[in-house]
């Protein structure tokens, strides 16, 4: 490659060239005075750095600072510190719900809240055995219509009450399971209350016939 | 001990017995006003310069600085140490000599808007003072950070959040135009 006065630029951005430009700036006095201005900026760049005394700087830095409000301790802004600590508070809320020592505190509470719980399904279920007599009665009413069912009306009621002894019997069993469950309850109820209305509609069908 | 990170050498030698940089950190976290006196000696004369060359004028650059001991001490809290305490608060004065000179359509027009004169008249040191002045906002800043200030190319892209290589490349575009307008002048 000939090199020519306009590639100094390029040797200048990439080394290897400078060799080939060493050899043109032999002879070249133009390229040469370009290569002197441009080592020239780099040296005179330094005492372009502007130095004055400012005695006032500090101490009117010093006073803005002081008149800012105080920082937030490290520990505010570090989300750890903050996770850390709320994992603390849960595991101690845990802990002291798990081993509420009786005495200590609330054990009257404690065992009434117990007492409420057990009592309310006691009376859940009380109310629930006398309902399933009540029912077992309307049942015995309808007894003889189902067993020589042959309107379709009977026949229909018949195969839905089938159908309902056995959804009430897979709810009780899951409801002896877990007592506590609500759900389970309320479902149980609806089936009861599905089957009286099934009875009663054959009952009284039965009598105005 | 000394601090190793982000200063000039004659500054780290010249204060013995400095406590490291992460101690300084913690230090104006809990907004010790000593660190911030420390960081002050050590920094205040660069950021000095820096702001004059960005602002045209050395109140206003004291200004400048005042301000970003402010933004830092506000900010400090949230500092995570990615890059040294110099090069995050020359990247603090940077951004408010931007804004000040923003404010003042400075930079727009340059600090200095005279003409370059003619090298055969006045010293070089003058002739590239105004032809600095006439580079755009992007090498007139890595040509101050590097030539004037003396930092390191991989400080420069810290504190430019830019990649090294475009630093450089940013460089040597700043110094062929000031070569261009130097030429220019003198022809």
């Amino acid at each position: 490659m000939k090199f020519e006065c306009g590639d100094l630029e390029r040797a200048l951005a990439v080394p290897e060239l400078m060799q080939e430009a060493r050899d043109h700036l032999k002879n070249c006095p133009a390229c040469r005075s370009e290569l002197r201005l441009w080592n020239e900026i780099s040296s005179a760049a330094g005492a372009l750095h502007e130095d004055w005394a400012s005695p006032e700087l500090w101490p009117r830095i010093k006073s803005a600072i002081a008149a800012e409000p105080r920082p937030r301790p490290v520990w505010w802004s570090d989300w750890k510190v903050w996770a850390l600590a709320a994992s603390i508070i849960v595991a101690a809320g845990l802990l002291f719900w798990l081993n509420r020592a009786p005495g200590t505190f609330g054990p009257e509470q404690a065992a009434n809240r117990d007492f409420l719980t057990e009592r309310a399904l006691q009376d859940v279920e009380k109310n629930e055995a006398a309902y399933t007599q009540a029912i077992d009665r309307l049942y015995q009413l309808a007894q003889p219509r189902l067993q020589n069912a042959r309107s379709p009306l009977a026949v229909n009621s018949r195969e839905k009450l089938i159908l309902l002894d056995s959804a009430i019997s897979d709810v009780r069993t899951n409801v002896q399971q877990n007592r506590f469950n609500a759900s389970l309850q309320m479902e149980l109820a609806a089936l009861y209350r599905e089957k009286e209305r099934t009875l009663q509609e054959l009952v009284t069908n039965d009598r105005k016939n | 001990m000394v601090w190793e990170i982000g200063l000039p050498q004659t500054f780290a030698a010249s204060v013995p017995d400095q406590p490291s940089e992460d101690q300084l950190i913690e230090d104006c976290k809990r907004g010790n006003i000593r660190a911030y006196e420390r960081l002050y000696e050590i920094h205040a004369a660069r950021m000095k310069s820096i702001a004059f060359h960005m602002l045209g004028d050395r109140s206003d650059a004291e200004d400048a600085v005042q301000e970003t001991f402010l933004k830092v001490y506000r900010s400090v809290a949230g500092f995570g140490g990615q890059s040294s305490l110099g090069t995050w608060m020359y990247r603090i004065l940077l951004n408010t000599c931007y804004d000040q000179g923003r404010k003042k359509q400075r930079l727009a027009e340059g600090p200095v808007s005279a003409d370059i004169p003619s090298r055969s008249n006045v010293p070089l040191k003058i002739a590239l003072d105004r032809a600095l002045s006439r580079l755009n906002e992007r090498q007139r800043t890595v040509f101050l950070l590097f030539e004037v200030e003396g930092l390191k190319h991989s400080e420069i892209a810290t504190i430019l959040e830019a990649p090294e290589g475009t630093c450089r490349s940013w460089l040597f575009e700043a110094k062929r135009e000031l070569k261009r307008m130097l030429m220019e002048s003198r022809s």
